[in-house]
C-alpha cells in the first residue's frame, strides 16, 4: 500500500454561469484543475472557488449529504455534489474529462448554479405538510404522544427526504407544468398523512385532489431513481393515491376515475377498453371537444373500432370472474379485521 | 382462417435449437397497435424464435390496479406469470407498463408467502399456481441477450443504413430499476445497440430515456402532450429520419398524438415514428405494408 501514488489528473469542469442582474442568457465557463482521485465535485468547485473564479456561486452546507443544499445537475443528473466523486462522473463524460456542472431544473435561477427553493417551500404550506395535532392544545404537555414502531416504520424512509429538490429538477409533469404540486411534496404529503398525531389529513388531502395535485403524476419514476436519498417516492404518491380513493368526497375527479376504470375492466372483460377510457375519465363533453378530430383519424387507419365499441373478453373470462370476486371477498374479510 | 393457423402454432413443440416463449398479450395491441403483434409474427421464425401467446392472460394493470387494489393486482398477475410457468416458459412482453407491472407483481409475490399462499388458494380452482419460476422480460431484451446481436447484424437483409434513428427508450423499461434493472436507467443502451446490429446510425439526444407523457393524458392532457412534444422536437432538430420505442403507449402518443402536441408548441413538422418490432421487420426484408406501418397516423418514407 505504501508505494500506491495518488491518482492526479488535470479535469475540466463546464460550469453554467448567469447572472440575471448582468447577462442577458446563460453561458458556459470552463474550468481546468488538477484533482485527485477520491475528491468531491463540491470540493472541486470550492477549489474553483478559492484559486480560480471567486464569482462563482453555489449554495453547500453541511458537505456530507445531509443538509440537502448543494442539489445540482451534474453531467446532466441532478444530485448533490458533496456525495458525487468526481472519478465516478468521468465515465460518464460526453465529452472525455469535462464534466458539465449545471443548476437544477424547474426553479427559477437566481445565480450560476443557485435556484430559488421559494416555489417549493409555497407548495409545503399550500398543501399542508405539517401536522397538526389531535390533542387538544389544553392537553399538550401532560401526556407523551407515542407512536407505535410498526407505524413509524410506515413512513421512516419517508423521512429520510432533505429537502435538496433533485426529484423536483427531473420531474417530467413538473417541467411541463410549473403549477404541479411536485414529487418532494407528495412525498411530504404521504409522511404527514401516514402519522397517527394528525389531525389535518382531509384538508390535505382536499387540495391534493385538486387540478395540478397527485393525479397528474405521469409514472416515469425519474424522481425515485434519482432521489439522494434513494427514497420510494412512487411508493408514496400511490399511498396518496390510495387515500384519495378510500376517502369520500375525493372521488369524484378525473384520476380517480380514470384508475378505477381499470379494476372495472379487468374484472367484467379480462382487459383494459381503450375505446371508451376518455369517455369514463373525462365525460362525453370532454371527449367530444378534445378527441374527436384525433377519433376520426383513428377509426380512418383501423386503429380504433367505430363506436360502439365492442370488446371482446379474454378466454376463460368465467373462471377468471369467479377468481376475481373470490379475491374481492378476500379485499372486504382484510377491511373489517382492520377495523377491529 | 388465421385463428386456426394461430392455435396450430401454440400446440406445436418447435423446432430444436428454437427458442420459446410465453408471449403475453397487452391490451394496446389487441386494441389500438395490432402492427405491433402483426410484425412479430411475421419474422419470429426467421430469428429463430417463437412466442407461444397467451390468450386467456388478463389486463396486468397497467400501473394502476396496484394502488387500486394491491391484492386484485397480485392475484390477476400471479395467475398471468402462472400460465406462462405451467408452458415452462418466460414470459414476453412487447409493452413497457405490462413489463413493469408484471415484474413488480413478482417481485411482491416472491417477497411474501403470505401472498403467495393466499393468491395460489384461489387459483389452485384453475389448476394453476404460481411458483415463481418464469422470468418476465421485454422483447428488447430476448433480441439483445437470447437472439444476440451478431445473429441479428448476421440475420439483416436490408440494412437501415440509410437512416438516421432517435431511439426512444420510455420510461418503464428502465425505471424503477430496482424492478427492472437490466438497462441503465438513465443512460440506456440496448435500443441503441440494435439499432446499430441493424445497419442503422443512433441518434444522441436527451430525450431518448425520458417520458413520453402517455399515463397522464386523460387527466393532464396538456402537460402530457408537452412532455411528447419535448422529446418529439428534440428528434426533429436533430434531423433523425424517424423515432424507434419498444413500447406501444410511447407509440400512441408519439405517433397518435403527434399533431396535437407539435401544434401545442408551435412546431409545424412531423417525424414517423416506428415500433421496435417493425424496425426489425424493415431490416430483416419484409415490406411496410406487410408490417402495417401504414396503420401508423403520422405517414412517412420507409
Amino acid at each position: 500500500m505504501a508505494d500506491q501514488k495518488e491518482e492526479m489528473r488535470d479535469i475540466t469542469f463546464r460550469v453554467l454561469r448567469f447572472n440575471p442582474q448582468v447577462d442577458s442568457k446563460p453561458y458556459y465557463d470552463d474550468y481546468t484543475i488538477p484533482v485527485e482521485k477520491g475528491i468531491t465535485v463540491l470540493r472541486a468547485l470550492n477549489y474553483i472557488k478559492e484559486h480560480v473564479d471567486p464569482t462563482v456561486s453555489f449554495r453547500a452546507f453541511c458537505q456530507a449529504g445531509i443538509c440537502g443544499s448543494c442539489g445540482m445537475r451534474i453531467n446532466g443528473i441532478s444530485k448533490l455534489a458533496c456525495t458525487t466523486q468526481v472519478w465516478d462522473e468521468l465515465e460518464k463524460c460526453k465529452t472525455p474529462n469535462v464534466i458539465k456542472v449545471e443548476p437544477l431544473r424547474n426553479m427559477p435561477q437566481i445565480k450560476d448554479l443557485i435556484v430559488d427553493m421559494d416555489p417549493m417551500v409555497d407548495k409545503m404550506k399550500k398543501y399542508s405538510n405539517w401536522i397538526e395535532s389531535t390533542m387538544p392544545e389544553s392537553k399538550m404537555g401532560e401526556k407523551e404522544f407515542l407512536i407505535a414502531e410498526e407505524e413509524f416504520q410506515e413512513y421512516d424512509k419517508a423521512t429520510d427526504c432533505i429537502l435538496c429538490a433533485s426529484c423536483m429538477s427531473e420531474c417530467s409533469i413538473l417541467r411541463a407544468n410549473k403549477e404541479y404540486v411536485a414529487p418532494a411534496i407528495l412525498l411530504k404529503s404521504y409522511r404527514m398523512n401516514a402519522d397517527s398525531r394528525d389531525g389535518i389529513h382531509e384538508k390535505r388531502m382536499e387540495a391534493l385532489v385538486q387540478d395540478h395535485g397527485v393525479w397528474d403524476c405521469t409514472h416515469c419514476y425519474r424522481c425515485q431513481e434519482t432521489c439522494v436519498k434513494n427514497i420510494p417516492i412512487m411508493d408514496a404518491i400511490h399511498g396518496v393515491r390510495e387515500e384519495a380513493l378510500e376517502m369520500r368526497g375525493a372521488k369524484d375527479t378525473s384520476g380517480a376515475r380514470h384508475a378505477e376504470a381499470f379494476m372495472d375492466d379487468i374484472q367484467k372483460k379480462g382487459k383494459l377498453v381503450e375505446a371508451t377510457l376518455p369517455v369514463r375519465t373525462n365525460g362525453l363533453g370532454w371527449t367530444l371537444t378534445n378527441l374527436l378530430p384525433m377519433a376520426f383519424k383513428m377509426v380512418l387507419k383501423r386503429r380504433t373500432p367505430p363506436p360502439p365499441p365492442l370488446v371482446k373478453p379474454s378466454k376463460g373470462i368465467k373462471k377468471f370472474r369467479e377468481e376475481f370476486q373470490e379475491m374481492s371477498e378476500h379485499v372486504k374479510q382484510d377491511q373489517k379485521d382492520r377495523k377491529h | 382462417m388465421s385463428n386456426r393457423t394461430r392455435r396450430i402454432v401454440n400446440t406445436n413443440l418447435g423446432e430444436p435449437g428454437m427458442k420459446r416463449y410465453a408471449y403475453y398479450l397487452s391490451c394496446i395491441n389487441e386494441a389500438m397497435t395490432k402492427e405491433v403483434d402483426r410484425s412479430i409474427d411475421l419474422w419470429q421464425k426467421d430469428l429463430d424464435i417463437e412466442f407461444v401467446k397467451m390468450h386467456e392472460s388478463v389486463c396486468c394493470g397497467g400501473s394502476n390496479l396496484d394502488y387500486v387494489s394491491p391484492k386484485h393486482f397480485a392475484l390477476v398477475n400471479a395467475r398471468n406469470i402462472a400460465m406462462a410457468e405451467k408452458l415452462g416458459l418466460d414470459l414476453v412482453t412487447s409493452c413497457n407498463t405490462c413489463l413493469l407491472t408484471i415484474r413488480s407483481a413478482k417481485q411482491k409475490l416472491d417477497a411474501s408467502p403470505e401472498l403467495r399462499d393466499e393468491v395460489n388458494g384461489i387459483l389452485k380452482k384453475e389448476g394453476l399456481e404460481y411458483k415463481g419460476t418464469s422470468e418476465v422480460r421485454h422483447l428488447l431484451w430476448v433480441l439483445v441477450e437470447d437472439v444476440g446481436l451478431d445473429t441479428l447484424r448476421q440475420k439483416v437483409k436490408v440494412p437501415l443504413s440509410n437512416y438516421k434513428i432517435a431511439p426512444f427508450y420510455g420510461c418503464h423499461i428502465l425505471r424503477p430499476s430496482t424492478v427492472l434493472g437490466k438497462d441503465n436507467p438513465l443512460e440506456p443502451t440496448t435500443l441503441d445497440l440494435v439499432i446499430d446490429a441493424l445497419g442503422g446510425k443512433t441518434i444522441e439526444y436527451e430525450h431518448k430515456n425520458k417520458c413520453c407523457g402517455f399515463h397522464t393524458l386523460l387527466v393532464a392532457e396538456e402537460e402530457s402532450l408537452n412532455v411528447a412534444a419535448e422529446a418529439l422536437k428534440e428528434a426533429i432538430d436533430r434531423n433523425a429520419d424517424f423515432i424507434v420505442t419498444p413500447c406501444p403507449l410511447c407509440h400512441t402518443v408519439l405517433d397518435g398524438y403527434q399533431s396535437k402536441a407539435l401544434k401545442q408548441a408551435n412546431i409545424n413538422k412531423s417525424i414517423p415514428v416506428f415500433h421496435l418490432s417493425e424496425m426489425v421487420g424493415l431490416a430483416l426484408g419484409y415490406t411496410p405494408r406487410q408490417l402495417g406501418i401504414k396503420r401508423h397516423i403520422v405517414g412517412g418514407k420507409a
